[in-house]
């Protein structure tokens, strides 16, 4: 069972009379443990794969599966319950809650899946160990820097279990030895078994992954491995 | 998400806007403070006005007065005894009713205790007159039934008769003593209480000597009761009338007033009813007397407090709805600060239903905590209302006002967050990650 399985998925956005195809047909499946990664310049429509996949959205046609759920046609409130129990998201600016400290932020998707505050607080602190942040819990994003903040939002996703990790543009605010420090996260992270799509314009960080998936004018152009 | 994290949440929020917070709650402060003062106000206005009217006899007392004959009748006006104790016993007879009936001679003589003289109105009455009137007894009795079977020289005497013939001494000292009236010997055999506004007897205890001026006095309502000198029916008519017509009997002398007393409240319209076919009777049917009640006028002092406590009522509402607009506008603007912040809640899993309760919380928040300002404040306000104006009705703040208050404001909160909580919880998650 594919944890993303899309078959013949459009999105289309009308803006006044006119009809924009972000996404033809696509049809795309990622199985468990996969560490793919999808490629394109921008308006290529990646940005809204990423966005379906993530259960930002829904499509306008076709089948989409994600971790067992079929979401072709989906509430905000269903899509939300998936994004909080399945997905982790890791954003190119972090999106980190200023007011929040790094605990704070890391147990943010367990305060909406109804954890009690002792265990949400528990589990939040060994994340942030994981992720490397053990002496900087009670600190505020403004006082970390950028690597230290993706590590954060990494530690976010990572909180929830989810099984499958999206990651836009991770590497695009950071100078390159801190993203390549991110990356070498991911690729532990892939190691011990998760699932991570990375979504990227630029194809070396692209070959970093085993899988690439070249998408240009709303289609997959071709995929293959580096 | 639970209720207690949304309000963990919310709280934080006010919390780290302080000023723009406090500046939101103002409205709901000003308005549940004069919401609770003016329930405060006529609450108090209300007892005040209660008290004074069961004092000056209540709904129940009826007046009977003498009216001017209309041109048609005024050939028969002669046939007219006028009003004579016979009504009293008529009206005892045949109004079941009226359940006290209190008929009165009155005349002005000069009392005295043997020092000095006091030109007062003496009045001659039956012991009906101490129910009718609501008379309280400060010290000894009230004039019974044998005082006027007998024609005994027996007075009762209010409170400021009693101090002017034997300044400082007790009611009950006073009860004993020698009353001269027209050089006539009297027995006190009662003193009667102190009668006083509520207002007049806070002025009192605050220290005053309680001794009010007649000058500074713009009207005392019960100046009249407290100068009472009650003696016996009998022996007024007696002593002084009975020489004056020779012709006049105890019976046929014209009354100077005529006071009754309607038993059940529930009875006022039959009973009046009752008491003008009695009259009618005695009169021979000549129109030349009148019915006068509390009720308009009762009617009229209900309608003022009516009317305060609505315009109060009514400012307090308009500001507490200003406070309800103060509060939406600024969750609308702490929104459209957060899109992003909401965004980011969206994306790790918030439903629309937990931004909506959240924006909610943090709305009703802050009307809750201005409405406990808005209660302390009230008490000062209070206060300040008491130094202001000392005499009049004390405000009285009741734990219902204060909850009624407080929860209006709560429903204004509740009111004004739901537009801001949708538009917050409609919010699309993918525009709201990108807004800057």
């Amino acid at each position: 069972m594919s944890l993303v399985h899309l078959e013949g998925v459009s999105k289309i956005y009308r803006v006044g009379d006119q009809e924009i195809r972000a996404l033809d047909s696509v049809d795309l499946r990622i199985e468990e443990g996969e560490f793919a990664s999808i490629i394109g310049p921008s308006g290529s429509g990646k940005s809204t794969l990423m966005h379906l996949l993530g259960c930002l959205d829904s499509p306008t046609s076709g089948r989409m599966q994600i971790c067992g759920n079929d979401l072709s046609v989906a509430s905000q409130n269903r899509l939300a319950d998936v994004r909080n129990r399945e997905i982790g998201f890791v954003f190119q600016s972090f999106n980190l809650l200023q007011k929040l400290d790094v605990i704070e932020n890391i147990e943010l998707p367990l305060v909406y899946s109804g954890m009690p505050a002792a265990e949400r607080r528990r589990r939040a602190e060994q994340v942030a160990r994981d992720v490397g942040l053990g002496d900087r819990m009670a600190n505020r994003p403004v006082q970390l820097s950028g690597g230290q903040c993706q590590r954060v939002a990494i530690g976010r996703a990572l909180v929830n279990r989810p099984r499958i990790i999206f990651a836009d543009e991770p590497t695009g605010n950071l100078d390159s030895a801190t993203g390549q420090m991110i990356l070498q996260m991911f690729r532990d992270l892939n190691a011990s078994g998760k699932t991570i799509v990375l979504v990227t314009h630029d194809s070396d960080i692209a070959a970093v992954t085993r899988r690439v998936i070249e998408i240009r004018d709303g289609k997959i152009r071709r995929e293959y491995c580096p | 998400m639970n209720l207690l994290v949304a309000l963990q949440i919310g709280l934080r929020e006010i919390a780290s806007h302080k000023f723009r917070s406090f500046l939101s709650m103002l409205g709901i402060v000003l308005g549940v403070s004069s919401l609770i003062s003016t329930l405060a106000l006529t609450t108090g206005i209300e007892r005040g006005t209660r008290a004074f009217m069961q004092q000056v006899g209540g709904l129940e007392y009826v007046n009977v007065i003498n009216k001017e004959i209309s041109n048609k009748m005024f050939d028969f006006w002669n046939l007219s005894p006028g009003r004579t104790l016979r009504d009293a016993h008529a009206i005892q007879a045949t109004a079941p009713l009226i359940s006290h009936v209190s008929p009165e001679l009155a005349f002005g003589a000069a009392i005295s205790s043997g020092k000095k003289s006091e030109r007062k109105q003496v009045r001659g009455v039956f012991p009906d007159c101490f129910v009718v009137a609501r008379h309280e007894l400060a010290a000894g009795r009230f004039l019974a039934d044998l005082d006027i079977e007998r024609g005994l020289r027996s007075a009762v005497v209010g409170d400021a008769i009693a101090q002017l013939l034997w300044p400082g001494l007790k009611p009950g000292a006073i009860v004993g003593k020698t009353l001269l009236i027209n050089d006539r010997p009297f027995e006190v055999v009662g003193v009667l209480l102190k009668y006083e506004r509520e207002e007049d007897k806070r002025r009192r205890a605050k220290g005053g000597t309680g001794k009010i001026s007649r000058s500074g006095q713009k009207w005392d309502p019960f100046r009249g009761k407290n100068e009472s000198v009650l003696i016996p029916y009998s022996t007024m008519f007696f002593d002084f009338r009975a020489g004056a017509f020779p012709l006049d009997s105890m019976e046929s002398v014209r009354l100077d007033a005529l006071t009754l007393r309607v038993g059940d409240l529930a009875d006022f319209r039959p009973a009046l009813d009752q008491v003008r076919a009695a009259l009618s009777a005695t009169h021979r049917g000549v129109d030349d007397f009148d019915l006068e009640t509390r009720e308009e006028w009762f009617d009229r002092m209900e309608a003022s407090i009516r009317a305060t406590r609505l315009s109060g009522g009514l400012i307090a509402t308009i500001s507490l709805v200003v406070g309800g607009i103060g509060i939406m506008n600024i969750m609308l603007a702490s929104i459209s600060e957060r899109v992003r912040e909401i965004g980011i809640r969206l994306a790790v899993g918030a439903r629309g239903r937990d931004i909506f309760i959240q924006i909610m919380v943090e709305s009703v928040s802050i009307a809750l905590i201005g409405g406990l300002l808005g209660v302390l404040s009230a008490f000062g306000l209070i206060e300040i209302l008491k130094l202001i104006a000392p005499n009049e009705n004390m405000p009285i703040m009741t734990l219902g006002g204060i909850v009624f208050s407080v929860g209006f404001a709560v429903l204004a909160g509740l009111l004004s967050g739901i537009y801001p909580a949708l538009r917050a919880s409609r919010l699309n998650p993918i525009a709201a990650l990108r807004y800057e």
